[in-house]
């Protein structure tokens, strides 16, 4: 199976700070469903970040979707971020914009016809059970609901690779279990590789998946 | 009421920039026109002990227009009947030469001054006439109004150019967000910018638009058409399409360029 993500001794430092991670080497296959924890300030966000290129390591190889990230024009990594969805904590959904036009956020960027767009955001918010609210502005929505207008925006353009970092971590119970499930079905349905950080694995994530996690700036894996 | 003031934020000094600019030309239109009336009806008298050759004044100064020879007849013919035929061969012979001479536009009075020293100068001329009190006083009041008005404009697109610049910050504030969760997606640069220059150019038309009736407005009233009928100006020359394109070039320009900073300032956070 080819690797989407391929990690070989990356170092990551913010500027005129010590290094955040020391060595990261990792690799993680097409459809794998990858969780990685930490305590907080290990680094685990950081990691991620480079990986959607906003945070080039300052040392080591870092290729995603098989483009090294530290080598990438502006215009490149433009491409590559088009081919990927991203799950933030605090959700970063467009304030101005309804619900329905922030799915259809990476359609609208990856050039599709208003009309097809919109047939793709309507799915996907009546697969998050939100098709009642997509004229809802976000600040309308409660937090467990932006999430999943998030999630469904993170799946809109059908990519190779979701990145979520503390998906559910301002969330209830109910809402995070909508999520992983969300995530889940994601993973199986449609093979798309999932990497999550968090601070604990749910008890509820019943699926296949694996485990790393950072300790003193090092990435173990520990299933 | 937010959009409003955002919108009115970038229109007000645009209008101020399009304002400056239109009034200037409006008003150097006026001085010119007047100046063109003044000048057709000026002319300067050079004095001469003999001939001069029309060259030698002619190139004297780039101010000079033509030279005439004025008819001494016209002079004698007031003096003939109460004078005898010998006294009139005398007063022929020692009576100097006069040549009148028209200027290509009205000049200022350090120009008549300078003219004046070219033209004494030349072998031959006696005295230079310019009838300096004449040297319209409604002209030099112009003049110095348009001296003014020119600091004022300038001052005003200063003082425009500021507020759109800080406007441009509270813009790039605005729309930060929006733009790097647009970039996060990999939006490329024009798309999660279209907004701004959306903004720019709906802005840039509405000031132009407001600049444009209001000069309209102002061509067709009874009253300024009146004082342009009084002062010689023809309302045609005073607004023309050319203003309208100029305008357009300045406003727009102006909006774009300021809506290119925001984008160019944009860094993605880390």
């Amino acid at each position: 199976m080819p690797s989407v993500i391929e990690s070989s001794k990356t170092k990551l430092a913010y500027p005129r700070h010590e290094p955040v991670i020391k060595n990261a080497t990792f690799k993680v296959q097409t459809g794998e469903f990858v969780f990685i924890t930490g305590a907080s300030g290990s680094g685990k966000s950081t990691l991620l970040k480079s990986m959607y290129g906003a945070m080039p390591p300052m040392e080591g190889e870092l290729v995603v979707g098989g483009m090294e990230i530290g080598r990438l024009s502006a215009s490149k990594l433009y491409k590559l971020r088009r081919h990927i969805g991203i799950i933030f904590q605090d959700y970063k959904l467009i304030k101005e914009w309804n619900v329905e036009k922030n799915v259809m956020l990476p359609l609208i960027i990856a050039g599709f016809p208003k009309d097809v767009c919109r047939a793709q955001a309507q799915k996907l918010l009546a697969h998050v059970k939100l098709s009642h609210k997509s004229d809802k502005f976000p600040l309308e929505l409660s937090g467990g609901e932006q999430q999943r207008v998030a999630v469904a925006r993170a799946l809109a353009h059908n990519p190779f690779l979701i990145l979520a970092d503390e998906p559910t971590g301002n969330l209830d119970d109910y809402s995070s279990q909508v999520v992983w499930e969300l995530l889940e079905k994601a993973n199986e349905e449609l093979e798309t590789t999932i990497l999550v950080v968090t601070h604990h694995i749910p008890e509820m994530f019943s699926a296949d998946y694996r485990h790393l996690t950072i300790e003193n700036g090092v990435l173990y894996e520990i299933r | 009421m937010r959009s409003v003031k955002t919108h009115l934020a970038l229109i007000l000094p645009l209008f101020a920039i399009l304002f400056g600019i239109e009034y200037l030309m409006v008003f150097d239109r006026i001085v010119s026109s007047y100046e063109t009336k003044l000048n057709a009806e000026y002319s300067l008298i050079v004095v001469a002990d003999k001939t001069v050759k029309s060259n030698d004044i002619g190139h004297a100064d780039t101010l000079i227009d033509r030279i005439e020879t004025v008819d001494a007849e016209n002079i004698l013919r007031r003096i003939r009947q109460e004078t005898s035929a010998k006294n009139m061969e005398k007063i022929k012979s020692i009576m100097p030469l006069f040549y009148s001479v028209k200027l290509r536009r009205y000049p200022d009075r350090s120009s008549l001054q300078r003219l004046k020293e070219e033209l004494m100068a030349i072998k031959g001329v006696k005295s230079v006439h310019m009838f300096e009190k004449t040297h319209d006083p409604l002209y030099a009041m112009l003049t110095f109004m348009k001296g003014n008005f020119s600091v004022f404009a300038l001052l005003l697109a200063l003082v425009g150019l500021l507020l759109i610049v800080k406007q441009m910050y509270v813009w790039q504030l605005e729309h930060r967000e929006r733009m790097q969760i647009m970039a996060l997606f990999g939006a490329p640069v024009w798309l999660r910018s279209g907004v701004l220059f959306r903004l720019a150019i709906v802005d840039a038309f509405i000031a132009l638009f407001l600049i444009v009736t209001g000069m309209f407005y102002l061509v067709s009233r009874s009253d300024i058409l009146a004082f342009l009928q009084e002062i010689d100006v023809d309302p045609a020359r005073l607004f023309s399409f050319d203003d309208v394109v100029l305008l357009a070039a300045v406003g727009f320009g102006t909006a774009i360029l300021s809506a290119l900073l925001v984008v160019m300032r944009f860094k993605e956070e880390s």
